[in-house]
């Protein structure tokens, strides 16, 4: 049973790592588009 | 699914697919498109990128097609710690490289390439090398994305490998050509956005359906005892050993990370490459995991081939729907990558050839935007001809890698020590390079006094490999001391037993050999010390130099 946690945590643990940052980088973005449009300015 | 075990989707489905997909990131780019593109928007989206955006676009670039087959591959050879071995490494060369960034922005903050800087340090001759060696790593690239295209297309449908490398190309071109590097940026991110979810889906979807981790732990007992550790030594030195040599040289070689070192805004340069870092890392070694697990299973790859195990996994434990998913994953991350390559080209080719070398510092920003565009064609054409012909990529890629690798030292030095001149940095290279095929193809008898020199001057490229990671975080000092302890322990240790290595002796020659001869030549040299400050003043905006009507850059040469 161990075993079996210890594994599955090994392998689950990179898409639970890949959402954390998918929600940084979403949330960064967001920051960055409502600071282009209260400057006025462009995204990218 | 066909006679081959994969699902076979309808020519019309893969075609909607590909539509979807292509069409719906060029009507991305309709929303960021100008009436009148400027050089510096279409090199380096103005050297404002914010940090998301250029995390997303980082971690898209960096990852390409082969990222997925290669990080599987090696999880089914190497068992447990084989999508470490890949994806770790891979990571750290986004991670190793932002500290030497943070000074090529100080040196240039209004640069585009890696290559000007270095053609206002030292002239043409080094400039060129580094171009050149971009421009193939970029040419490379683009085959093998452009392949990897054709081949998915081919696997999981009627339609012809030839279709889906045209398909592929013709796409990329299209959302790219207008807007230049801004599009490559801002559609990375709705690309990467797309590429994590279904990732994120994909590994526990596979993982449960192939039975859970008790199937995996049982798994282990078919495994040899190399492949069920986690700290298995063939595998550091087969896969991992080769890959951490390479972290610098991928890093420096490449100017589609060096774009994005401009590009970003210069505060946000730490937190964009960390957030890469991560982010490449855990979705590379996580889609790695997949080979494991068909190495658990007991899955045969089909027609022996590697490349066949995720699409094979995939289509045998999910569902249709799955596949299609899994389809535009592999389309989203060679797309974002060839896109990058398109981009990085045209910026070579207008900063480095056209605005350095054929107009000297004083461009016509229209001429200039042409000269990106045609290269861009120009990139994609002999893409799609060189992808359709197969050719083997290894002897290229061996070339470039050692390339890449005699290059590190020289580059890095150069943007830190005054006195390093022109002829060291040149004639570092083209020694190092020399030495390298006489060890990679075995020129000389190595045997007694040739393997042995050849073994310490490879511990040499250890310690350079080692010594400039530890300078680029920990400055100059820390990095002469963990040079000196890896040199000692390599000489110790590694001489007599690196030669049953030679792939690996070879690359870290060239580290080495370059790190001897650039330094001996610039202690020798008697030439005056160089002004850093006058970098700042050779590379500058070439939309500034138009609208002055004169040139706005004081040529290489002038003090």
């Amino acid at each position: 049973m161990t075993n079996e946690l210890v594994y599955g945590a090994y392998i689950l643990v990179w898409p639970a790592i890949t959402l954390v940052v998918l929600g940084v980088i979403c949330g960064a973005v967001a920051r960055d588009v409502r600071q282009a449009r209260n400057n006025d300015d462009d995204l990218i | 699914m066909n006679e081959n075990g994969f699902t076979q989707f309808s020519t019309i489905t893969v075609l909607l697919l590909l539509a979807a997909f292509y069409g719906g990131t060029y009507l991305l780019t309709l929303l960021i498109r100008k009436e009148k593109e400027d050089t510096s928007g279409f090199m380096v989206a103005g050297h404002h990128v914010g940090f998301g955006m250029g995390a997303a676009s980082m971690t898209a670039t960096w990852i390409w097609a082969a990222s997925f087959y290669a990080a599987a591959t090696s999880g089914y050879t190497y068992g447990v710690s084989g999508p470490i071995h890949y994806g770790l490494w891979g990571a750290l060369m986004i991670l190793f490289i932002y500290p030497f960034g943070r000074r090529f922005r100080k040196l240039a903050p209004n640069g585009h390439t890696l290559g000007e800087l270095i053609h206002a340090r030292h002239g043409s001759s080094s400039q060129l090398i580094l171009a050149g060696s971009n421009v193939l790593g970029s040419i490379i690239s683009l085959m093998v994305n452009f392949t990897a295209a054709g081949a998915l297309v081919s696997v999981l449908s009627p339609l012809s490998f030839e279709t889906g490398v045209i398909v592929a190309g013709v796409g990329v071109l299209a959302y790219t050509l207008t807007s230049g590097f801004r599009a490559s940026v801002f559609t990375d991110f709705a690309q990467l956005v797309a590429l994590m979810a279904i990732a994120i889906i994909i590994i526990p979807a596979v993982l449960y359906s192939a039975g859970g981790p008790s199937v995996m732990v049982e798994g282990l007992s078919k495994m040899t005892d190399e492949q069920a550790n986690l700290f298995s030594v063939e595998a550091i030195m087969n896969q991992g050993a080769p890959f951490f040599v390479a972290v610098l040289a991928y890093a420096i070689g490449n100017q589609t990370i060096s774009q994005r070192l401009f590009a970003v805004r210069e505060k946000n340069i730490k937190s964009t490459f960390v957030t890469a870092t991560i982010g490449y890392g855990a979705i590379v070694i996580g889609l790695g995991m997949i080979g494991l697990m068909a190495l658990s299973v007991g899955v045969e790859p089909i027609d022996g081939k590697m490349n066949n195990l995720i699409p094979q996994m995939v289509s045998t434990y999910l569902s249709p729907f799955f596949v299609a998913l899994f389809f535009i994953l592999v389309i989203g991350s060679l797309s974002s990558t060839a896109d990058s390559d398109l981009s990085a080209l045209s910026t070579i080719m207008m900063a480095d050839v056209y605005g350095k070398n054929i107009a000297k510092d004083n461009p016509n920003p229209k001429v200039m935007m042409l000269v990106g565009r045609i290269t861009m064609i120009v990139a994609t054409v002999a893409g799609l001809i060189f992808a359709s012909f197969s050719l083997d990529i290894l002897v290229m890629l061996v070339f470039v890698g050692a390339l890449w690798g005699a290059i590190v030292f020289p580059v890095i030095v150069s943007c830190y020590w005054d006195r390093v001149t022109n002829s060291a940095f040149t004639w570092s290279v083209v020694v190092a390079m020399a030495l390298f095929c006489i060890a990679r193809f075995e020129l000389l008898e190595m045997t007694g006094m040739t393997v042995l020199a050849f073994e310490i001057l490879a511990s040499v490229g250890g310690a350079v490999v080692i010594g400039m990671m530890v300078f680029g975080f920990f400055g100059r000092a820390a990095g002469l001391v963990a040079g000196a302890i890896t040199l000692v322990a390599m000489l110790m240790f590694a001489t007599g037993f690196l030669r049953d290595y030679m792939v690996l002796v070879a690359s870290l020659t060239a580290y080495g050999a370059s790190a001897v001869v650039c330094t001996a030549m610039t202690l020798l040299s008697k030439e005056e010390r160089f002004d850093f400050d006058l970098i700042k003043k050779r590379v500058g905006d070439y939309d500034d130099a138009d609208s002055e009507g004169t040139a706005g850059l004081i040529p290489e040469g002038a003090k």
